[in-house]
């Protein structure tokens, strides 16, 4: 992602201080819009995280500025709410997901980028149409089998199935496994390793970039889940993750703009820490699948 | 594909294993659970809807059946309504006994076995369900399954403001809805700006407790024919209210009664509007008396009972009567302690009058209505008359629960909010939807 | 493989089979599936009014989302691959949206367009533009959904973005000297190279709105002011259904209402609309070499 961006620089010729012009205005026109589009990007949040500063009062006006700034809402939205249950049921949620999805989906990714053996073309595809299944279509069959195991109302019926394997995640370590040069694996089965020792020892190295890349889309997506949260723990609060928690905090609270606002902020708060601290093994994963 | 073979045999196999293992233990329609020995030490979870001081109410109610039967105890979670139930009762975790605060989900329970079937129980331990007055009988038993026992009713009346009726000049309350509309324009009072300051009654159905299960008996307006058919479009009730509620909307200004009710403070807190003195009249439930002694004891009001349409002013003195229900979900561990502790609770007196005056509601036996543990006031009074009035009436009961409600509250909106001007096609198209959805419950 | 076949057939083959079958039941999870027939089918095209307004409203969702955030998103991009200074900056600023968890997202835009004191209806005032209900009208509600969808479009903007900057810039070069313009360099060179991946992104949002749930769920729910739970379906669609979308009254009829045997009719529905996009998004996966190697 970092790569230099060159594509549409203007061409260094002789020019006429005509055209020096023209390209003056054009980057300041080319830079208003950026400015303009980052604004838009930033605003929401911006007037999300002034609100949260807000008295009760104030929040019910057309105040944009918080008049004095009421931290102790942060606080407060910990009494309103047990936030940090929520907290530690979506933690439990994205991490035993995220463990479940890299132990299941390395060696099936692996078969598919680098094992040879007939059908891997077909599977490939069934990854595919597994990966962009709506999940609702097999809500029901899913709920039946999960109720007659007495596990609904619980987070297992979430946690359970990444442990055999997420397509996406599949599919992302796939394209990441195909990019690893084939002489390296070659080299290693002369050597007499066996495919094990070759997944861990060459390969599970090799796409560590990767795979942090995978983690982190599978802890962003059971982190920012709410159908299924809602689907198997909306009648149990005691098990309700940071989503589900956040969804109600407004029908209890109701004209509380400021808490619900705080609230707001509190939850996108650690996926926006995430994003700052991973942001570079995030750019990484992208910069390997680039060399082809 | 030849590896797509075997994964499919798995998941016919595992298809056929969901029709087989969903056959489990069905319900008790043979065998009855015996009353527990007294040397049985069982616990009994309870749920219900019920929060803070209502089901602090309740557990002195279950502790007095423990004292009774100290080998029982009784775990009681509030805050679990119809949802919750009805999830658990599938995932099989349901409680042991299940009080609902919602009479109408009662067809859903019985017609899908949700609920066990209570009849056995009935005729062996010989109950007397004639103790039960017939309105309350008929709305917790459907179809004549009698899956669940009646806990406390609730009925509605008019709830009036004594020094704005004199302030105004009223000397009694209204008796017809063209009464009701006249003496609500007398008490409207303006505020400088042309905002509502006080209202002498908001006709916006889905605020407080407007709701068209309160209002429809008032207007005779049926929800089902003889046949059992929706009748939203051939029950001329239905056109005269809302043609009513429209023109007292005019008289407002829609978009002035908008200000005013979201500008409401909420049903049950102490800012309810009625009980600030921004409203002059309201429709509410007997439960309502509770929360003005509690939260606006300086109040002086009146209650009396609902309006009803000019031309049925000889049906006056009856309401829409509903209540909480009690009944054994399917999968409960202790069936036989279950059924005791239902017995005791919805067909003994003092139980019945304990959680009745705890809850500010109506007892369900004829017995405890004439109680004299039974805690009344002026202001209660009135709720038991209507009560035990002829021209009560509950909702009927259907296999998708109170979706019929739903669907006719989803147009009353629209029509009040303007999204529809063609009452008596709407009201038809309300009609067919109510009927197509039954038609997806199993025959 | 083997516990990934087992985790295709519990969690993949079993269930899609399972929705079949149960698509030709009435079942509440109960008492056991009863078989009847094509009567859901017959009762979703004849009898249900609510399935259309739901279908409506995920196609209206399903053109506006694709539309819109494939064209943001590839505005966005063409921006940022021309800004050099603090490109770093505004990649971030850009993309940063795309991560906030849906239901966060849903509460803040509900707050931003709140009709009495939101500042969306502010700054429209200052152009004379007064007093738009937005969440609360139903020709509004389904226009500021999209536009949330705009604002979280990040993803498929880094997606595009890495492809315009693939694009070798000896084409544009060459195009220069023969004195094309930037529109005609756009329509020539641009699209034609990063085709495979616009076709990826406009499937994936097609994808995304045909799933569309978490979003109007809680901007409904909100914005209605009730205070029964969210999701517990009696705010569902507000205002006047204009936000009930497919998967909605799936979720409703399913598991509010226990009629399983119909959702799992509305679900097959699902899955075939989603399958023929899929299908179409394999061939491209064939044809631009993906899978060549055997």
């Amino acid at each position: 992602m970092a790569i230099a961006t060159h594509a549409g620089a203007p061409l260094t010729r002789t020019k006429s201080s005509q055209a020096k012009r023209r390209d003056f205005l054009a980057w300041i026109a080319l830079h208003a819009v950026a400015i303009a589009m980052a604004i838009g990007f930033l605003a929401p949040l911006v007037f999300v995280l002034l609100t949260a500063f807000m008295t009760d009062q104030q929040a019910l006006t057309k105040d944009l500025w918080p008049q004095t700034w009421q931290w102790q809402n942060f606080g407060a939205v910990f009494e309103k709410a047990p936030l940090l249950r929520y907290f530690g049921q979506s933690l439990t949620y994205s991490v035993l997901s995220t463990v479940g999805m890299l132990i299941s989906s390395v060696p099936i990714a692996y078969g598919l980028a680098r094992l040879k053996w007939k059908g891997r073309t077909w599977a490939f595809y069934l990854v595919i149409v597994a990966m962009m299944l709506p999940p609702q279509v097999i809500a029901v069959p899913m709920y039946v089998l999960w109720a007659k195991a007495g596990l609904t109302g619980t987070l297992w019926p979430l946690i359970i199935p990444n442990f055999f394997g997420d397509a996406f995640s599949i599919f992302l370590i796939r394209q990441f496994l195909i990019s690893i040069p084939q002489s390296y694996i070659d080299a290693a089965r002369i050597d007499g390793a066996s495919e094990l020792g070759i997944l861990w020892r060459i390969v599970i190295p090799m796409a560590k970039p990767g795979l942090a890349a995978a983690a982190l889309f599978m802890f962003l997506r059971t982190w920012n889940d709410y159908f299924g949260p809602l689907l198997y723990t909306g009648e149990s609060p005691a098990n309700w993750t940071l989503s589900v928690g956040l969804a109600s905090f407004r029908s209890v609270h109701q004209v509380q703009w400021n808490l619900t606002m705080a609230a707001t902020v509190l939850v996108m708060l650690p996926v926006i820490i995430l994003f700052f601290f991973a942001q570079k093994s995030f750019i990484e994963g992208i910069k390997l699948s680039g060399v082809k | 594909m030849q590896k797509i073979l075997p994964v499919a045999a798995l998941g016919v196999a595992a298809l056929i294993a969901l029709s087989a293992c969903s056959s489990g233990p069905s319900a008790t329609g043979s065998k009855l659970a015996p009353l527990p020995k007294s040397s049985d030490k069982i616990t009994l979870t309870v749920w219900s809807g019920f929060t803070d001081s209502d089901l602090a109410a309740l557990n002195t109610t279950l502790a007095g059946f423990h004292t009774l039967h100290p080998n029982i105890t009784i775990t009681s979670e509030g805050s679990q309504d119809d949802d919750k139930i009805s999830q658990a009762i599938r995932g099989g975790t349901a409680p042991d006994v299940a009080i609902s605060g919602n009479a109408n989900a009662l067809g859903q329970y019985c017609s899908s076995g949700a609920f066990q079937d209570l009849a056995g129980y009935i005729s062996r331990d010989k109950v007397d369900l004639s103790q039960i007055p017939l309105a309350v009988q008929k709305f917790t038993s459907y179809k004549g399954i009698r899956c669940a026992m009646p806990l406390l009713a609730d009925d509605y009346g008019l709830y009036y403001n004594k020094e704005l009726f004199a302030k105004a000049g009223i000397t009694s309350p209204p008796k017809t809805m063209s009464e009701l509309a006249k003496d609500a324009k007398k008490l409207t009072e303006l505020n400088t700006d042309g905002s509502i300051k006080v209202a002498g009654f908001v006709p916006t159905i889905g605020f407080y407790n407007n709701r068209l299960d309160v209002w429809a008996p008032q207007w005779g307006a049926a929800w089902q024919s003889s046949a059992g058919k929706s009748s939203l479009g051939t029950s001329s009730g239905w056109t005269d209210m809302f043609a009513w509620q429209k023109s007292l909307t005019e008289f407002y200004g829609a978009d002035k009664l908008t200000a005013f009710t979201s500008a409401a403070g909420q049903k049950y807190s102490a800012d309810n509007s009625f009980q600030t003195g921004q409203i002059a009249m309201m429709f509410d439930g007997e439960f309502r008396t509770g929360f003005v002694d509690s939260q606006a004891p300086n109040l002086k009001y009146g209650t009396a009972p609902l309006p009803v349409a000019d031309k049925l002013s000889a049906h006056y003195g009856g309401s829409d009567i509903g209540g909480n229900i009690i009944g054994i979900p399917k999968g409960a561990q202790h069936t036989g302690a279950a059924w005791q502790l239902i017995k005791y609770m919805s067909t003994q007196t003092a139980p019945l009058v304990t959680l009745a005056n705890g809850l500010k509601n109506i007892p369900t036996t004829l017995d405890a209505i004439k109680s004299p543990d039974l805690v009344s006031s002026a202001n209660f009074a009135p709720f038991l008359r209507i009560f035990a009035n002829p021209n009560s009436s509950s909702l009927p009961s259907t296999p998708n629960g109170g979706a019929f409600l739903k669907t006719a509250t989803d147009f009353a909106v629209k029509w009040q909010t303007g999204g529809t001007t063609d009452l008596s096609a709407g009201l038809s198209a309300a009609d067919s939807e109510i009927t197509s959805a039954l038609a997806l419950k199993a025959p | 493989m083997s516990p990934w076949i087992i985790g295709f057939g519990v969690f993949f083959v079993y269930p899609l089979l399972a929705t079949v079958f149960l698509s030709f039941t009435s079942y509440d999870l109960i008492s056991d599936p009863i078989w009847v027939g094509v009567k859901n089918y017959v009762f979703m095209f004849t009898s249900d009014p609510l399935v259309w307004t739901a279908i409506r409203n995920t196609t209206y969702l399903v053109v506006a989302i694709t539309i819109g955030r494939v064209g943001y998103a590839l505005a966005s991009a063409m921006v940022l691959s021309k800004v050099r200074r603090g490109s770093g900056v505004f990649r971030t600023l850009f993309y940063l949206p795309a991560l906030a968890p849906p239901v966060a997202a849903a509460l803040a835009f509900v707050f931003l367009f709140n009709p009495g004191t939101g500042p969306v209806n502010q700054v429209l005032g200052w152009f004379g533009i007064k007093g738009l209900l937005w969440f609360n009208d139903p020709l509004l509600a389904k226009p500021a959904l999209t536009v949330l969808a705009l604002w979280a479009s990040g993803e498929i903007m880094v997606i595009l973005l890495a492809a315009l900057l693939d694009v070798p810039t000896e084409y544009y070069e060459a195009a220069a000297l023969d004195g094309a313009g930037s529109f005609t360099r756009f329509w020539h060179i641009t699209l034609p190279t990063i085709a495979p991946v616009l076709t990826f992104a406009v499937i994936n949002s097609i994808i995304v709105g045909l799933q569309y749930f978490t979003e109007a769920v809680v901007a409904g729910a909100v914005a209605s002011g009730s205070s029964d739970a969210v999701g517990s379906g009696t705010q569902l669609g507000y205002p006047d259904n204009s936000t009930l979308t497919f998967p909605m009254w799936l979720y409703q009829q399913g598991f509010h209402y226990y009629n399983m045997g119909y959702a799992s009719t509305m679900a097959i529905v699902l899955f075939i609309v989603s399958a023929i996009f899929t299908v179409i998004l394999v061939r491209q996966l064939r044809k631009s070499g993906m899978t060549e190697e055997d």
